[in-house]
């Protein structure tokens, strides 16, 4: 083969070479390496001394490790369709023709652009601790409100309204696929005496459910890695009742330096992702609707 | 066409290269936790000199004493020094004026320094220890030696470089407790160690004296929530700080150090009467739940609204810590350094430590010239007139001296650090605080606030903090 006629078949490479180069390096490799680490013992200032499988084994008898994958359950089966729903809700709202949407979609929006920053610990804190505006408002009503960071039992309610408050990502990927849903069959329905809620779950909802789909997934993905929240605001107390696993895995690499059992959660969360997202895509044939196809 | 194309595509490649080189030289990140250690603690992240805070006073008086027209005589060779340290804004601007002295004065040496607060600090550190990519010069804890250095890989021992770094202006015992594996590697900086600070205009409100003895304390407890309400507390304790003044009250007690030759010295029961005596505390109304303290929303002791305002009007903390705390503190509140409490136990219980220390990295490329930097922060008279007390009362005796002379030690601190040292008198495990043990998921805060939370019993509590401190030592 000729150099020109090489260097024409290749020239794509090239473009993609930053890409490829950031994913060899900053992916794949620590993705390979974590796998290899995971069935060692490696410690950051010990290295490796042997190979084994006690990490994986561990990871299911230690009841720290054990709370910590019930807990990130919880946290993910209570935010994903909190924050679906509420993401719909709202884009539903903002594709009507209202005065001042633009403004609102921005306002909503907002928040997933402030994520899980060091200002909003400050401002959730503000929130919910024992004196704070939250239960400053309740007891105008004649509630005493709880602990909400304090009490084991509102602390990862607190985290998980942290996730459902920034649903403003989702929201525009909504509103995008509400803008395709075409207005004839609104008018046909509406002709046929479809009320607002019928047209929305006979209409929208089926029409958008690629989409659905498609944030559904994106969301469990998210929600099962959620790092940010109980690291800013609780860190993971009180009494590791917001100690998610990407959490555990965190301080287990980087305060307790075990590499090896840090590289094994996070191998195990990795499957768990891998088998939601196997059981969502094989679920598509039983309510996903795709038009270019034939129907379902 | 082509060429464009194969223009376009060099150029990505070309950003991508800059790109990369420049995330190469980037500061740790800071994380927002709690610091449980000695640091003066501050609030900023990370910052690189371009950004940090101007420091005129300190410059301009380092400056004249330098000599602006210093000449390098060829005794040195011009390099750049890298530098890290933790702390607060005032020790991160005395710091950053002696650096700029030691530039005046050593024209040619050129340093970068990077700095931050504590929080998430250790996580960074370690990492670049691990990795040896560390700075030239660390500040560093104690127990980082032990931690990150057993084998002597991480730090330079610094008997190679005394010719240039004045090692005599430190009393040997001192030195020593930075020997690991028979190098020392680091130097001390100053020595800490626990002590009662409390708000004295609370207690003035409460109508009772500060605390002279445990048994005042505890009744100081019952008369705050007599007389001011149940908000109010003679004092505050963390988690780590209970399991601190557990270790205080043990050795009053008992008479003898908690870890020595590598091995526990406590029983269970010994154990559990510790954990009797802190939750007694809490029963006393002496000192808040775990959860209540949780409950105040505050990243930190000192910037928790209850500490500020005098609800909360007492702390145990390392010597060093006074003017932070004493900084955070209303307008109109006395803060004053307490008094050990003779009638814990027969014994003087309780333990200094070396509060920080400076250590060269191994990986320096230039030893000498960073041994001339710490020696000049460190025991030179135009070094330590602008470092002053940012890290403690110095142990360096020309340092000391120069300080005391030119009266620019911190009263406060001087007078905690003077109360410490005369009273401890137990040596310190350097695994005592090993992440594993100290850190926020670590057995200390289980057991202090599974304790509180009556998650667990005490002889639950003491056979954990028994497992997990055997552990630790077994490693």
């Amino acid at each position: 083969m000729g150099k020109k006629k090489f260097l024409k078949r290749n020239v794509g490479f090239l473009f993609i070479l930053p890409w490829l180069v950031g994913f060899l390096v900053f992916k794949l490799y620590p993705f390979a390496a974590s796998l290899y680490y995971s069935f060692t013992d490696y410690q950051l200032f010990e290295g490796i001394t042997k190979y084994t499988m006690e990490n994986y084994v561990d990871i299911f008898t230690t009841p720290k490790i054990v709370r910590a994958l019930k807990v990130t359950f919880q946290y993910s089966f209570m935010t994903v369709p909190l924050k679906l729903v509420a993401a719909l809700f709202i884009a539903y709202i903002l594709n009507f023709k209202i005065k001042g949407v633009n403004f609102f979609r921005t306002a909503y929006y907002i928040p997933s652009i402030l994520g899980g920053s060091v200002a909003i610990a400050v401002l959730w804190k503000a929130i919910f601790k024992d004196d704070g505006l939250l239960n400053t408002l309740l007891g105008f009503f004649g509630v005493n409100g709880p602990s909400w960071l304090s009490d084991p039992s509102y602390a990862l309610f607190v985290i998980c309204l942290l996730r459902v408050w920034q649903f403003g990502s989702a929201m525009v990927i909504f509103l995008a696929a509400l803008k395709g849903v075409p207005e004839e069959l609104y008018e046909a329905a509406s002709i046929e005496g479809a009320g607002k809620w019928k047209q929305f779950f006979s209409i929208t909802v089926p029409l958008i459910t690629p989409i659905i789909f498609y944030n559904l997934v994106t969301q469990i993905c998210q929600a099962f890695q959620e790092f940010n929240g109980p690291y800013i605001i609780t860190q993971g107390g009180p009494r590791n009742s917001t100690t998610l696993i990407s959490l555990l895995i965190y301080n287990s690499a980087f305060k307790n330096y075990e590499m090896g059992m840090a590289s094994a959660m996070a191998w195990v969360l990795f499957i768990i992702l891998m088998v939601f997202t196997v059981i969502a895509f094989l679920s598509q044939k039983y309510w996903v609707y795709y038009s270019d196809e034939e129907g379902r | 066409m082509k060429k464009k194309q194969k223009f376009i595509a060099l150029g990505l490649a070309a950003v991508m290269a800059f790109a990369a080189a420049g995330c190469g030289n980037q500061a740790p990140e800071a994380p927002q936790t709690e610091d449980a250690q000695t640091a003066p603690e501050a609030t900023a992240d990370v910052q690189t000199e371009a950004e940090a805070p101007e420091a005129e006073a300190q410059t301009e008086t380092a400056g004249s004493e330098t000599g602006a027209a210093a000449e390098n005589d060829g005794s040195y060779e011009a390099c750049t020094l890298t530098i890290s340290w933790w702390g607060g804004d005032a020790r991160h601007e005395a710091t950053l004026a002696a650096i700029d002295a030691f530039k005046e004065k050593y024209p040619g040496i050129e340093v970068e320094a990077t700095y931050g607060a504590w929080s998430g600090w250790e996580d960074s550190m370690a990492t670049m220890f691990a990795t040896q990519t560390a700075p030239d010069i660390n500040q560093v804890n104690w127990n980082w030696l032990e931690a990150y250095s057993a084998d002597g890989s991480a730090f330079l021992d610094l008997n190679q470089v005394s010719d240039v770094f004045d090692l005599s202006q430190y009393e040997q015992s001192a030195l020593e407790q930075c020997v690991v594996a028979g190098e020392l590697q680091a130097v001390p900086v100053s020595m800490t160690g626990r002590i009662f600070y409390w708000n004295k205009s609370t207690f003035d409100k409460a109508g009772i004296e500060t605390p002279k003895t445990l048994e005042e304390l505890m009744a100081a407890g019952e008369t705050f929530k007599n007389t001011l309400g149940d908000d109010f507390y003679p004092l505050s304790l963390g988690e780590y700080d209970r399991m601190i003044l557990m270790v205080y009250y043990l050795e009053s007690v008992y008479g003898k150090a908690w870890v020595e030759n590598g091995e526990l010295q406590y029983t269970a029961e010994e154990i559990q009467k510790g954990l009797e005596f802190i939750q007694s505390l809490e029963d006393a109304h002496v000192t808040p739940s775990i959860q209540t303290i949780t409950g105040d929303g505050a990243e930190s002791l000192d910037k928790n609204p209850k500490w500020m305002n005098g609800t909360y009007a007492g702390i145990f903390e390392w010597d060093s810590s006074a003017s932070k705390f004493s900084a955070s503190l209303e307008e109109g509140q006395e803060f004053v350094v307490g008094d050990y409490l003779p009638d814990m136990g027969d014994y003087q219980g309780g333990y200094s430590k070396v509060s920080l220390g400076f250590a060269i990295s191994e990986t320096c490329e230039h030893p000498k010239e960073a041994a001339m930097l710490l020696n000049f922060l460190l025991n030179e008279d135009e070094g330590t007139t602008i470092m002053a007390s940012e890290r403690g009362i110095p142990l360096s005796k020309a340092a000391l001296a120069n300080c005391q002379a030119q009266g620019l030690l911190n009263e406060t601190v001087a007078e905690a650090n003077g109360k410490v040292l005369a009273w401890v008198d137990y040596p310190l495990d350097p695994k005592f605080e090993a992440a594993a043990l100290k850190s926020s998921d670590g057995v200390y805060y289980d057991v202090m606030a599974g304790l509180s939370y009556q998650d667990y019993s005490v002889e639950e509590a003491a056979e954990i903090l028994i497992d997990g401190i055997n552990e630790e030592l077994s490693k």
